[in-house]
Formats: structure tokens, C-alpha cells, sequence
């Protein structure tokens, strides 16, 4: 399985070009960083330094959003292959998730950028980033499987999915920080698992960010849940993925 | 002994009416429920044994119910009722070709396509100077599949699939295959894995391959196995099939 997983990943390697991989998000918070912090000029959103505090958000984000958006086509673009091949299908799902991890890790860098600009060292907390990285995989792992067996029976669930994605890049603390959401909302904004994760990568830098223990622990098991929802989606879908293909 | 083992197996299959008109007239015809993604009834009921050794054909005069028939032997799709059982490895050599990527060099779709079968990277390392050879791409290796000759697709997805290890060779449409001397090179292979003990699960829609090499013959109308006979017999069977509504 292993060994598959390997193939699979190195497969994605020739099937995409890495080299935009640094400037996207990297242009993405500098517009996003000139627009909020240069331009509007007040410090109300998100905490200092701007850049930083954008940047550490919007690179999972980025991965976030084009692994999703990237579910939806998994098993139209794998038509012909399905059809033969021997593989378990979830390895599609695996190998689009992978190859955007791989992206996400390769854009790494672009975070080292941020902090030698705002020269603001991460404290012990950092350990936690790590932790959102895998909480984030398995996340994404769970939606591939469940967006991409779903898109195979509802083929408009890809405009849908867009949609949900555009809002969410609002509704999640990217731009601002929890900390700009009125405490009594912050329960309610921990459904979405991204809260959870972001503040997770976020602590190391601005340890207060994440404000309670519960709204964590909230993000975390929905996230969870949407796990093991994709995993049951997609077992039950499986006969009609594969008849499709 | 038997290897694979079907028992009764029903299998629909979505099938999408041919679009008229423009999309959006397409999209409005959909949404006034005139057409409609319907299922069609491919299998019903059907149940058989593959033996070890043998070679078997699939005479039938639906290609979607053949290519069904090899993807539930070799387990890429699953039954709606009944179930297949299979002890051995499967290769299913269906359209193994239009995986392939033209701007992928011969050598990166070698790796594709023997992954997605199931080989791991250094199994491939291993054979792929043999399957080169008997693809007789030696020349294109580093080059992309855009430039190489147009039967180079076939010729490597033969000689990948002929390298897989495996008992049993599900074939759908040989004809397809490349030139003669190719084809020949193709049997001669087909020969020798048959004399190591391989089993042989051919379909297609010429009498010529059958007649080949198969001892046995399924023949299959309407989604129902008519007959479990000899080749033969299963395409006199055909014949009379397609003779009998024209009133012969």
C-alpha cells in the first residue's frame, strides 16, 4: 500500500509543474497584505505583524482550497484509468491529496520569507504546527473522499463546493483573527474545522489566538466527523464510482 | 479448479441518452424529464466457472456487456446482486491506452500505466527493458508519446500488460492491435503463457480470435448465459442471432 501511495505521489510529480507553486501565495498576501494593512492603514484586523499573521493563514488555506476544489474532478479526470486498474479507487482520492500536500510543503518557504521580513521568531508553541499540518491532512482526506464520490452521483455539487469554498475563505479567521469575533460566537464559529486548524498553526506566533480549549476540541471531532462521514460516503458510492468510470 | 467464479451476477450500468440539440436545449429536454440518465439491465443472473488453464470466450454481440464482463472478472467494477469470486490476479486489458499521457516520455507511461496494474516501481525497473524490447520502442524510449508512432500506444500497453505477473489475462478487443508482424509477436507471447498455465479471457467482435486459440466459449444475449459450449458452436449461435429477426 505503501509502496502504491509512493507511485501515485510520484506519478502527480511529472503531472504538475511545482515552479508557481512559491509565487502564488507569496503575490496572494502581498496583495491581501497592501490591501488590509498599507491601504486601510488601521491594525483593527488580524494581529501584528500583518504579514505574518497573513501569511501563516493563507498558505493553508491555499491548500486547503485546491485540494477541495481538486475532490470534485478526481474521478471524471480518472475515467479510463478506473476502468482497468487494480488499485483500491481511494488512491485516486490519496494522490490528489498528496500531491496537494507536497505543493503546500514546497510553498513552505514562503512563511521563512515572512518571518525574516517581520523578524518575529515563533515561540514554543510551534510544536502545535506540525500537529495542524497532519490535523489538516486527515481533513482533507476525509472531504476528497466525500466530495469526490458525492460529485459522481450530483455532478453540479462542483459549482456548489465553489461556492462553499468562496464563503468559507470569509468565514474562516484568514483575514482577521478569532479574536475579532465576538466571544459569545465563538462556539458557533468552531463548526468550522478550519478555526480549529488555523489557530493551531497561528499559536506559535500569537499564543492567545486560539481563546478556549472547548472551541478547539469542537473544530477538531467535526472535523473528525467529516472523516468518517467521507470514509462511509464513500464505500457505499464505490460500486457506482466505479460503474461511471 | 476453479479460479474465478461468478454467481448470480446482475449488473446495471448508467447510460446517458445521445444529447439533441444544443446544451441548453439539451439541459431544458432534461429538466422537462424527457430524457433522462437511464440504467440499463447488462447482466442478469449469470453464473459461471473459470477453470484453471483454460481459455475462454466471450461471444456476444454487445461490446458493454464484454468489457462488463472482464472488469467484473478482474473486480474494477462491482455487481449489483451476486458475487464474483476471483483466487487469482486479474489483468484486465481494456483500453489500457487512453490512460496514457502524449506528453509523458515512453518511459514515464510505462511507469503509469504498470502502476496503475498494480506493479510497484522496481518491478518495473526490472522488466522494463524487456517490454521495450517487445514493444520494439527502444528508440522512442526518452521521447513523448506525441511523437512516437501512432501504434506505439497499443504496442506498449500490449507488452506492459503481457509483463504483468499474473494467472489470468482478461483481453477486450485485440483487433486493435498494431501491425501484422506486432500481432503475431503478440500471439507467439499469448502462446507461451498459455503452455506456463495462464488463463485467457478474450472478447471481441471477429470470429478470427476466437477460433485462435479458446476451448471454451460463453455466449451470452440479452444479459442471460445462452450457452457454456465450444467456440464453433457459440458463434453459430451468434450467426443465427443476428439472422433470426431478418426472417431467415
Amino acid at each position: 500500500m505503501l509502496v502504491l501511495r509512493d507511485l501515485q505521489n510520484q506519478y502527480t510529480k511529472f503531472r504538475l509543474g511545482y515552479l508557481w507553486s512559491l509565487l502564488e501565495p507569496l503575490g496572494m498576501s502581498l496583495v491581501l497584505w497592501v490591501v488590509f494593512s498599507v491601504l486601510l492603514g488601521s491594525r483593527a484586523l488580524g494581529l501584528s505583524p500583518y504579514l505574518l499573521f497573513l501569511t501563516v493563514a493563507i498558505l493553508p488555506w491555499w491548500w486547503f482550497a485546491k485540494s477541495v476544489n481538486a475532490s470534485t474532478r478526481i474521478f471524471r479526470r480518472a475515467r479510463g484509468e478506473l476502468a482497468f486498474s487494480t488499485l483500491p479507487p481511494q488512491i485516486w482520492v490519496m494522490r490528489t491529496v498528496l500531491s496537494s500536500t507536497v505543493e503546500f510543503l514546497l510553498s513552505l518557504p514562503v512563511i521563512v520569507l515572512a518571518i525574516a521580513l517581520t523578524q518575529d521568531l515563533p515561540g514554543m508553541y510551534f510544536v502545535f504546527f506540525p500537529v495542524a499540518i497532519f490535523l489538516q491532512f486527515l481533513l482533507l482526506y476525509g472531504i476528497g473522499l466525500l466530495v469526490s464520490s458525492l460529485s459522481v452521483v450530483i455532478p453540479d455539487l462542483a459549482r456548489v463546493v465553489k461556492i462553499v469554498i468562496r464563503a468559507m475563505f470569509y468565514l474562516s479567521p484568514i483575514l482577521y483573527s478569532i479574536s475579532n469575533i465576538p466571544q459569545s460566537l465563538h462556539s458557533i464559529a468552531a463548526i468550522n474545522p478550519l478555526v480549529g486548524i488555523l489557530g493551531l498553526y497561528r499559536i506559535g506566533w500569537w499564543p492567545e489566538e486560539h481563546a478556549s480549549v472547548i472551541a478547539l476540541v469542537i473544530s477538531l471531532s467535526v472535523a473528525l466527523s467529516l472523516f468518517i462521514l467521507g470514509i462511509f460516503t464513500f464505500h457505499r458510492l464505490k460500486p457506482r464510482i466505479l460503474k461511471e468510470a | 479448479m476453479s479460479i474465478i467464479e461468478f454467481s448470480n451476477v446482475s449488473l446495471t450500468m448508467p447510460r446517458t441518452k445521445r444529447r439533441q440539440g444544443s446544451g441548453r436545449k439539451h439541459r431544458l429536454r432534461r429538466f422537462a424529464g424527457e430524457t433522462s440518465r437511464t440504467m440499463v439491465p447488462v447482466l442478469e443472473n449469470v453464473s459461471f466457472t473459470i477453470n484453471k488453464g483454460d481459455s475462454v470466450a466471450i461471444v456476444c454481440g454487445k461490446p458493454l456487456l464484454r468489457t462488463s464482463l472482464i472488469r467484473l472478472a478482474a473486480g474494477t467494477l462491482i455487481p449489483d446482486s451476486g458475487s464474483v469470486t476471483s483466487t487469482e490476479r486479474v489483468v484486465p486489458m481494456i483500453a489500457i491506452a487512453r490512460a496514457m499521457g502524449i506528453s509523458f516520455t515512453i518511459r514515464q507511461n510505462a511507469y503509469l500505466v504498470g502502476g496503475l496494474l498494480g506493479m510497484s516501481a522496481e518491478e518495473l525497473t526490472e522488466k522494463l527493458p524487456a517490454i521495450i524490447e517487445f514493444a520494439d520502442l527502444s528508440n522512442y524510449l526518452d521521447r513523448h508519446l506525441r511523437g512516437a508512432p501512432a501504434s506505439a500506444r497499443q504496442r506498449l500497453a500490449w507488452s506492459i500488460a503481457m509483463a504483468v505477473e499474473a494467472d489470468v489475462y482478461a483481453i477486450d478487443q485485440m483487433l486493435v492491435v498494431g501491425e501484422l508482424e506486432f500481432r503475431q509477436k503478440c500471439w507467439s507471447a499469448v502462446d507461451t503463457l498459455r503452455e506456463n498455465g495462464a488463463t485467457f479471457l478474450v472478447s471481441s467482435d471477429g470470429a478470427k480470435q476466437y477460433r485462435r486459440f479458446c476451448d471454451r466459449a460463453l455466449y451470452l444475449e440479452q444479459g442471460a448465459l445462452i450457452a457454456d459450449t465450444t467456440v464453433p458452436q457459440a458463434l453459430v449461435l451468434a450467426r443465427t442471432a443476428r439472422r433470426g429477426p431478418r426472417g431467415d
